[in-house]
């Protein structure tokens, strides 16, 4: 305890915060009044505000030692305690200047006087109001003022600032102790929750609450407040890896910064005010949509993605990579649009058309080849919303396709807000997605329907992971298992009961969209009319977070990695909140239309510009991962087969076609010539390729080699047969073995074979090529990294 | 309080004292392992799952009761065992007729008599397929990995041109393939884990050869080709990236493996006639003496199963006893002769050899005494016929497994069942998640193995809560 002061020397620095308010408020308000005088010099209120100008300098010359003897009483200090000094001590002079001008007695001021006055009283008035402001700073907290502003206001999540120890060494204020122990509950929640919290209780100890903490685990009390050196807690997460009492004892040790703040908050006291529980621990991503608006153009730039990326990369110091030729070009638009390659003719046309306009018009020119599209879009929903042709619970009629509904809502270009709605509360064609698998017996309690049901809207529609908390109060969010089961129970017959762990609680679930900003589903209401009305809830305008995740999907289809990454963790930060937001935004100003999306997208600079390639997988998901523009792709297993089956010979047989659209087809649209990949059954050369077992949702498919694919790839049968089918056609073709190999490359790398390449093929082939040589020609090609990876 | 010692303080003192020992010249690299985090001295390099698909009674096979011979008007509640019972090599243990050679080698391993399956509402063989090689309930909100991923992942090829997973014996043309194919997967551990598909042993080789009517000259001319193009091209226009990396990796090593020696291993018709006609009961026989190959070339993780089709195989829903009659002499010399060749050739010691099935059978009993689920197949109260002389009810109440070498214990029997039905486990009843951490362990793998999928920590046993059972290891 330090030694106290005289204690009248303490009363009269306590009154300073009382006094401050005369100041504050009448030279303010004199300074107001005076702005109603201008061009009167001899106003009738100018008596007035002289009187107030009088009481509010002489109690401002008051306050500012009354402060002084305040802070040096309570041996308050720090950054913002200095700006307060400095300003009240100016202040004060000031009021001694205003005094100054003041006409005691009689004395009529003249002019010059008068604006000095005026001068001065404005100048006091901006200084008062700046100490006062720091004063409410020092005693309400810095952010007292900014965070009731609209756009700080949901920036309560701590995660993005870094841990400042320093602003900790003093002696703690509430909003420090709050600020602390909200930083102490994040390293606790990001390293320990999985273990110790609601969720798996390990050692008796569970660190998710206040109560918890203080009471220890298996083997005691955890700390001592006040005692960092005895308390276990900071021995332990100070331990060498190796040792056996280290803590985390799975997964990475805390960080040196992670460490300190822990030992400083136990120094500290260990102080938990009260209402800490509400500052969330987790990255929060906003729910309401935003429209920043666009950075200026010029003639150059014109499309808004690229003034986005534009100000991104001059913020970062990047430069814009040079913009791709036209065969790369339109093998990325051929391939992202409709899955299929550009022919070479086209490609000669294409690299013909005289038009500067030429990329935009051919871009519009295959989205509006609607049934290509749709086939080639088929295989990614179909991954998303885990539909499939054959599976696991068609057997037992536990399963419904959606096939149909599907097809037809991509070629039809439904608006997508439309397409969520049917997707929520179905018709017969679409139920599939919110039906989930039943599997028959009895399934964990977080796999019945309802759950599944409210995972995967969660995951796909909304980008948010309910898993976690569809068991147990999350650690991974702030979701709790009652909202999940709230989320769920939208989706039931009747009201589900919660179970936790798999042990039923008792508890009636309530009935409730996850934010309570999208309004309310009335639970007395029929399954159908919950369903209805979440439907309407959840494609309104004000859901900004569902059209972040889609424009996000879609980001990622064309340039290789979402500005959020994964794409189903929308809470993570995005590379630019401004482009996310805007994408967004204007997808709902657009009328829900993906096309549009599309060729919003493949339209900007950016996406014509230069691929950038990755040494691992890891940088492209690195936390601190800088957008530079597309990421190279890997060919889908249908991108592969189609791009197979066009040039060389079709993979699948029409008896393996599962969806057939062109039954429905009308007479002008062309069939293709083959049946393409997205359409036929699962089989082991896709699987091998990597089409998932869409048993579950699937949003993003693994690209790298393998060695199980590349055996199917060499020696797999059904390849092999279709490259010799392939072969025996081309030899009947009668070409030189030249034109077979620059026909090869044109077809399927978009590009002639250069010298030593021709070379090689040559000798490869002979002068007389059979059709074994012909069909290892090929196979060497179509495995090529050029054929296989979109630059 | 303060006379129980806790742990630390445990841990304190005993450090104590082995710096004391260290003082004195103990051996520091023994004491330095002890004390490293994560590091499990293994028993075993490689594990053979011989998979009994479909149900397989263990009155009829490993755990016999009193038999009662098959006659006219017969009631179906007398019957337990419809075989009679021979000795084994361990005194006082015996099997049912016509498991003689795995009788004469039972010395060898373990026999687990208190398997209990998990209830999953309806006894169904796929679900209970999936909960036994992923040890995780279905459905579930991620693809789950299959145990042998699992092995791959943490322990990698034993021999990098044999693939580390290998699956023997079961087609997905059949009857519920889509479920079976919901658990043969990697899942979220990635694909390069996944099982290497061999559906028919006899037929091993064409997956492990260059396609079929091309030459080995020609393999290695194609193989060229696709290497000199590659030169001859840029990597593409802007350069490499990690997908055309692993992509060129993975031809190579695809390549290595058709063209290398050890691939011999997977052809059959080079196995000596006699060592052949012994393993040649069918397609089970065949894929145990593939399996018997590939170990020895170093196979990480194998599956050779009977393979599951619907009333095929094991899953007798009528004609029990005479159907067993065949499953017996399927897989009765196959798997004492697999035992046999690898304890001669001493790849026992390291190789760990299971016999299993996803759960057992009785002629009354479905599912478990005392919870009721619907019966599969309608069981007379007095048995006319032979058709319904035999155990057609899924029972997961009392199972067997025999578990040999790679650190098992030899000539040990674990748990018991009653001799009244229902023939249930009185004694050390072990689930699946204990099974599956032991063989974790004795292949040196952490229990606490997880990985973080969407945020959340995944483990080999649901939460890391998996215990090992030390009893069945050898001390």
């Amino acid at each position: 305890m330090q030694e106290s002061g005289f204690w009248l020397w303490e009363l009269v620095g306590r009154l300073h915060p009382l006094i401050v308010h005369f100041p504050i408020a009448l030279i303010v308000v004199a300074a107001v009044l005076e702005l109603f005088t201008f061009g009167r010099f001899n106003s009738k209120i100018r008596p007035g505000i002289f009187m107030l100008a009088a009481i509010g300098a002489v109690s401002a010359l008051l306050a500012a030692p009354m402060g002084w003897l305040l802070a040096s009483n309570e041996g308050t200090s720090g950054e913002i305690l200095e700006l307060h000094k400095w300003i009240g001590i100016s202040t004060a002079v000031l009021s001694v200047i205003l005094l100054a001008f003041l006409p005691f007695g009689k004395r009529e001021l003249k002019a010059f006087q008068i604006k000095g006055f005026r001068l001065t009283l404005f100048i006091t008035a901006i200084g008062v109001s700046l100490a006062g402001h720091f004063g409410g700073a020092l005693t309400h907290g810095e952010n007292f003022l900014t965070e009731v502003l609209p756009q700080s206001k949901d920036e309560n999540s701590i995660e993005s600032t870094p841990i400042n120890l320093a602003t900790y060494q003093e002696e703690l204020t509430p909003e420090k102790e709050m600020k602390l122990i909200g930083e102490v509950r994040m390293v606790l929640a990001h390293n320990c929750y999985k273990c110790h919290s609601g969720a798996k209780i390990e050692g008796d100890l569970r660190l998710d609450e206040k109560e918890f903490v203080f009471q220890g685990g298996e083997s005691g009390q955890i700390l001592i407040p006040g005692k960092p050196e005895e308390s276990d807690l900071v021995r332990r997460i100070n331990l060498n890896k190796n040792h056996d009492d280290v803590m985390p004892s799975k997964g990475k040790l805390l960080n040196a910064e992670e460490r300190e703040l822990i030992a400083l908050w136990v120094e500290k006291g260990a102080p938990w005010p009260d209402g800490a529980a509400q500052q969330s621990v987790f990255r929060v991503a906003e729910l309401a949509p935003r429209n920043p608006s666009l950075p200026p153009g010029n003639s150059e730039m014109k499309n808004p993605i690229d003034l986005w990326v534009n100000e991104y990369f001059q913020k970062n110091k990047l430069d814009w990579k040079t913009v791709v030729d036209d065969k790369t070009y339109l093998k990325r638009i051929y391939l992202d649009v409709n899955g299929l390659l550009p022919s070479p003719k086209e490609l000669e046309e294409f690299e013909n058309d005289p038009n500067p306009q030429k990329r935009e018009i051919w871009l519009q020119k295959l989205l509006n080849r609607s049934d290509d599209y749709a086939t080639h879009w088929l295989s990614f929903w179909n991954d998303a919303l885990r539909n499939d042709y054959t599976g696991t619970g068609y057997i037992t009629n536990g399963r419904f396709a959606i096939s149909d509904w599907l097809y037809t809502s991509l070629r039809d270009n439904k608006p997508y807000n439309q397409f969520v709605k049917e997707l929520l509360n179905p018709t017969e064609k679409s139920k599939g997605f919110i039906e989930g698998i039943k599997w028959r017996g009895t399934v964990n309690a977080s796999q019945r329907t309802e759950m599944q049901a409210a995972q995967n809207v969660g995951q796909v529609i909304l980008g948010l992971n309910l898993k976690c908390a569809s068991c147990h109060d999350s650690f991974i969010s702030d979701w709790k298992l009652d909202e999940a089961y709230a989320f769920a129970n939208i989706f039931a017959d009747s009201t589900l009961e919660i179970s936790r762990c798999e042990v039923p609680t008792g508890k009636m679930a309530k009935t409730e969209i996850l934010w309570e900003e999208l309004g309310s589903i009335d639970s007395t209401g029929s399954k159908a009319e919950k369903l209805r009305q979440l439907a309407n809830q959840l494609v309104q305008p004000a859901n900004g977070r569902m059209y972040r995740t889609i424009v996000n999907r879609v980001w990622k289809q064309m340039m290789g990695r979402g500005i959020v990454e994964p794409v189903d963790e929308m809470d993570n930060e995005p590379w630019s909140q401004d482009l996310l937001d805007w994408l967004a935004f204007n997808f709902v100003e657009n009328g829900y239309d993906l096309k549009d999306l599309i060729f919003q997208i493949a339209s900007s600079k950016i996406y014509q510009s230069q691929s950038i390639g990755y040494a691992s997988a890891d940088e492209v998901l690195a936390d601190d991962y800088q957008f530079e523009g597309m990421v190279q792709k890997r060919l889908t297993a249908e991108q592969f087969s189609d791009a197979v089956s066009e040039i060389i010979f079709p993979l699948f047989s029409e008896e393996e076609v599962k969806y057939d659209p062109y039954e429905l087809k009308s007479p002008e649209v062309s069939v293709p010539t083959f049946a393409r990949a997205s359409l036929v059954a699962n089989n082991p050369f896709l699987t091998a390729l990597g089409r998932p077992n869409r048993e579950i949702v699937s949003t993003s498919r693994d690209t790298q080699g393998s060695l199980l694919q590349a055996l199917e790839l060499t020696n797999g049968e059904r390849l092999n047969t279709v490259l010799q089918k392939g072969s025996e056609k081309w030899l009947n073709e009668v070409l030189t073995p030249e034109q077979i190999t620059r026909e090869l490359y044109l077809e399927a790398l978009n590009r002639s074979p250069n010298e030593q390449e021709l070379a090689i093929a040559l000798k490869a082939l002979g002068e007389k090529p059979n059709a074994a040589q012909i069909q290892d020609l090929f196979w060497a090609v179509i495995l090529l990294p050029e054929f296989q990876v979109i630059e | 309080m303060n006379t129980v010692l806790n742990r630390r303080e445990f841990i304190k003192k005993t450090s104590a004292a082995a710096m004391a020992t260290m003082g004195m010249g103990a051996p520091l690299a023994g004491l330095l392992t002890s004390c490293e985090r994560g590091k499990i001295p293994s028993t075993a390099d490689s594990v053979i799952l011989l998979f009994m698909a479909g149900g397989m009674a263990h009155t009829e096979t490993f755990d016999p009761k009193k038999y009662t011979p098959f006659r006219k008007g017969m009631e179906s509640k007398e019957v337990l065992s419809t075989f009679p019972s021979i000795p084994t090599a361990l005194d006082g243990v015996h099997f049912s007729e016509g498991l003689e050679s795995i009788a004469g080698v039972m010395d060898k391993g373990t026999l687990i008599r208190s398997y209990v399956a998990a209830d999953l509402g309806h006894i169904l063989h796929t679900r209970h397929q999936y909960h036994f090689h992923t040890c995780y309930e279905p459905p579930q909100s991620v693809v789950v990995p299959h145990l042998g991923s699992w092995i791959s992942k943490e322990l990698g090829p034993l021999n990098p041109v044999i693939p580390s997973f290998i699956n023997i014996g079961q087609r997905f043309s059949v009857g519920e393939g889509e479920e079976l194919k919901a658990f043969h997967s990697a899942g979220f551990l990635g694909s390069e884990h996944g099982p290497f598909l061999i559906p028919d042993p006899s037929a091993g080789l064409d997956s492990v050869r260059p396609p079929i009517g091309m030459s080995t000259k020609r393999f290695e001319s194609r193989n060229r080709l696709y290497h000199d193009l590659i030169s001859a091209s840029s990597m593409g226009e802007f350069g490499s990236d990690y997908q055309k990396e692993s992509l060129k990796r993975s031809m190579e090593q695809a390549y290595i493996l058709l063209n290398s020696p050890e691939a011999k291993a997977f052809d059959l018709s080079l196995e000596p006639k006699e060592s052949y006609d012994k393993y040649n009961t069918g397609k089970f026989g065949l894929g145990c003496l593939l399996a018997k190959r590939l170990v020895n070339q170093g196979a990480r993780y194998i599956t050779v199963t009977s393979e599951y089709e619907p009333f095929m195989g094991w899953d007798t829903h009528d004609n029990g006893h005479t159907r067993l009659k065949d499953m017996k002499k399927l897989i009765d010399s196959p798997i004492a002769q697999l035992i046999k060749d690898l304890d001669q050739s001493g790849k026992l010691d390291r190789t760990l050899v299971i016999v299993a099935s996803e759960f057992s059978r009785d002629m009354l009993t479905e599912g478990r005494p005392g919870l009721k689920v619907k019966d599969q197949v309608e069981v007379p109260d007095k048995i006319d016929d032979l058709k319904n002389y035999g155990m057609h009810r899924h029972f997961t109440d009392g199972c067997s497994m025999l578990m040999f070498g790679g650190g098992i214990k030899s000539g040990y029997v674990y748990g018991k069942t009653a001799d009244e039905r229902p023939c249930k486990s009185i004694e050390k009843p072990i689930k699946i998640d204990r099974i599956h951490q032991t063989v974790y362990h004795a292949l040196g793998i952490d229990p606490e193995t997880n990985y973080e999928i969407e945020q959340r920590p995944f483990y080999t046993t649901p939460d890391g809560h998996g215990k090992v059972e030390f009893d069945l290891l050898k001390s």
